[in-house]
């Protein structure tokens, strides 16, 4: 069986619209160095909330808020509004890098839609 | 079963069957069946995927562990959130933009190598089936609950097991992808639905979270076992400090030092690596969309598991406040303290709200294991009806035939996960982790992150991945992380047991440093230039975009723009969407 026969259509190169494989390789390092400083940032927290809590005794120890220790917290909450925002900072970061490193000026006073819903 | 539950339960299986026929599929394409046509949006997707994402292990697992283990429970809610920010750093748009149908489609095309398909579709059963079982237990647990009776022949939890995997698997064998993603979206709302409720009825009832947690922890930490002479409260050990007894606000009353991070970075790890959630992305429009798809999805399960942790806080208060006042709960606690975990958010419920509070409690928790089962089974029937049926079996089957082979996948995937989670009764289980439910779909997790991760991310990231390398890779991680489990059950040692019971710390990288390697002797594929240009590239996401802004205005208010004109592309660009949508047809 042919690949291309059973290909979802709209990921094929034979589009209108086209990008160069030197703009795609300046792309992808970007988003690359994007990618991998928000990851470090991510993994700092992630793993940084359990090794405070190993380690210093008011992180689980103190009380804050009518009793939750700061570690409590933190795991309870505190990095569910990280998670959010590191997501929400790259997502951002890396669409933007996209537009402006990809397509030329073809966003430029763009007012397309998003992708409707459809059942 | 009470009237109450009878009518959560009917009006839950009503209700998903109406939405399972309203957006049932209109044709008989295998893009249609498989990824919803591809027009999935940012939103709906997002529902969807968080529908598929919370299972009974995020549901009845995090709250019964935070319940049984305090804040090493929490580290499961930790976990399960924080894996979605990888998949969003490193996975979810380009996946979308190289496009496929499944984790070995993708995999297979992207090294141009049928054997990587193969030995990926080994892997992605291994994951599903992992996951599958626990979901069929939670349901067992759930009907024992809910119902309360059995079929001839069956007792409550098998019934539970056989009928709710059946009736899933029949919705997804009719509805397809397009199907599966409204029933999961209306099944997320739900549950979250039920999570609010009983979260407000809990703190309007007076409880504060702060001084509960605080109250919890100024007394050692102890929980049923069964005994000589019955059940009787054990305290835990601290596994930081053996020898003093843990306590509910602080780490230690389940793992060690090791194992904290290792549960962690395993849950971190595996969300990239689960089949049937990065099976939902190739369904976005665009690797735009699918990117911020994820976003939404980080957002909905903060609140999701903030809930949920505060809910398991609540139980571990409420319950034995209550023991003495209700004489139902006498058959289920030892001192005031739930013998199963699992049954803490159901307690909760009935507590709150009655019989009523109990159903749709039970009703959440029903609907939290048949929405990932759905995901699980559309994802083995990619695997089976894609990867192996149509490429290998029947190479000329019509898209009629592929997708009946796809379903019929559905149902020996199903029967198969019924009939070990029958096997596996939990009460045999239950003493040795904190949550059976949360561990179980941990294990999947594992072999996830440890196998299919590393070689997922690389295939994306490095154009230097070879067939070879990948091969290499998911084996090394696959038979790392099954042979530390192995040794996680022998007697090791404290501390070390749990962390062998998480591998991929150590089965992660050693997948990744394989694959590299192997990767380095060997040849890449001669086209990843052409791929990197459709993985990286938003050419195909422009295209798509600017067919959804002619599909709406029409190309009457189309502009100038880089590369032509678009006046009068409509028609062509139409008709291009149309074959998309309809899928590729054998023989055109």
């Amino acid at each position: 069986m042919d690949d291309a026969d059973t290909r979802p259509a709209d990921t094929r190169l034979d589009v209108e619209e086209h990008d160069t494989p030197a703009e795609v390789d300046a792309a992808f390092r970007t988003l690359r160095r994007v990618a991998v400083w928000h990851f470090v940032l991510f993994l700092a927290a992630v793993l940084g909330v359990p090794a405070l809590s190993l380690t210093l005794g008011w992180w689980s120890g103190a009380r804050i808020d009518g009793g939750m220790s700061p570690g409590f917290a933190m795991a309870a909450f505190g990095l569910y509004v990280f998670f959010l925002a590191v997501g929400l900072a790259a997502a951002t970061l890396s669409s933007a890098v996209e537009a402006r490193m990809l397509g030329g000026a073809h966003d430029e006073g763009d007012d397309r839609p998003e992708p409707q819903d459809t059942p | 079963m009470t009237a109450a539950g009878a009518t959560a339960l009917v009006t839950l299986v009503t209700t998903l069957v109406l939405v399972a026929w309203l957006v049932r599929p209109r044709g008989a394409s295998t893009v249609d069946f498989y990824l919803a046509g591809q027009r999935v949006g940012v939103a709906t997707n997002a529902l969807a995927i968080c529908g598929d994402y919370f299972s009974a292990a995020s549901f009845l697992g995090v709250a019964a562990a935070v319940y049984v283990s305090g804040l090493d429970g929490v580290w499961y809610a930790v976990g399960f959130a924080a894996g979605f920010v990888p998949v969003l750093l490193f996975v979810a748009a380009p996946l979308r933009r190289f496009g496929e149908f499944s984790i070995p489609d993708f995999l297979g095309r992207r090294l141009g190598s049928e054997r990587v398909r193969l030995v990926s579709v080994g892997v992605v059963q291994v994951v599903i089936l992992s996951y599958l079982i626990p979901q069929s237990v939670g349901s067992g647990i759930t009907w024992q609950l809910l119902v309360g009776r059995g079929l001839p022949g069956l007792d409550p939890y098998g019934t539970g097991v056989l009928l709710s995997t059946m009736f899933v698997a029949a919705l997804v064998a009719f509805g397809g992808m397009r199907g599966t993603t409204w029933t999961q979206a209306v099944q997320f709302l739900v549950l979250l639905g039920a999570l609010v409720w009983l979260a407000l009825a809990v703190i309007g009832s007076g409880f504060r979270y702060p001084e509960a947690v605080s109250d919890l922890s100024a007394t050692p930490l102890a929980n049923p076992v069964p005994g000589p002479e019955g059940w009787e409260l054990r305290a835990e050990t601290d596994q930081l400090d053996p020898g003093t007894a843990a306590t509910f606000g602080e780490p230690g009353a389940a793992y060690g030092p090791l194992a904290q991070f290792a549960l962690i970075l395993t849950l971190v790890m595996g969300t990239a690596g689960l089949p049937h959630v990065m099976n939902r992305y190739f369904t976005s429009p665009t690797g735009t969309a699918a990117r911020m798809t994820t976003v939404w999805v980080l957002g909905l399960a903060g609140l999701f598991y903030a809930l949920a942790v505060m809910l398991g806080t609540a139980a571990r208060q409420k319950i034995a406040d209550a023991a003495d006042d209700h004489a139902w709960l006498a058959a289920l606690t030892t001192d005031g303290v739930l013998r199963v975990p699992e049954h803490a958010l159901p307690v909760l419920g009935r507590l709150y709200g009655g019989d009523i509070g109990l159903a749709v409690i039970a009703a959440g928790a029903l609907v939290a294991v048949m929405s990932t089962i759905a995901g699980l089974l559309l994802a083995a029937a990619a695997s089976w009806g894609h990867d192996v049926y149509e490429r290998h079996i029947n190479p000329r089957a019509t898209q009629r035939q592929a997708v009946w082979a796809g379903r019929a996948s559905t149902a020996v995937v199903a029967l198969t996960a019924a009939g070990m989670a029958m096997v596996m009764q939990p009460d045999s289980l239950a003493p040795s982790v904190p949550s059976i439910v949360a561990a179980m779909v941990t294990w999947a997790f594992a072999i996830a992150g440890s196998a299919l991760t590393p070689v997922f991310v690389l295939a994306i990231w490095w154009r230097g991945t070879t067939a070879a390398g990948a091969v290499a890779g998911m084996l090394t991680g696959g038979l790392a992380s099954i042979g530390m489990f192995v040794l996680g059950v022998l007697p090791v040692g404290p501390g070390i047991g749990e962390m062998l019971m998480t591998p991929t710390l150590v089965a992660a990288p050693l997948a990744a440093a394989v694959c590299a390697l192997v990767s380095r002797v060997t040849r890449p594929p001669s086209d990843v230039d052409r791929q990197w240009l459709i993985m990286h590239g938003t050419a195909a996401d422009r295209q798509a975009e600017r067919l959804a802004h002619l599909t709406i205005h029409g190309p009457g208010r189309s502009r100038r723009r880089q590369g032509g004109t678009i006046h009068g592309e409509g028609t062509a660009l139409a008709e291009r969407q149309r074959r998309t949508s309809r899928g590729p047809q054998k023989g055109d």
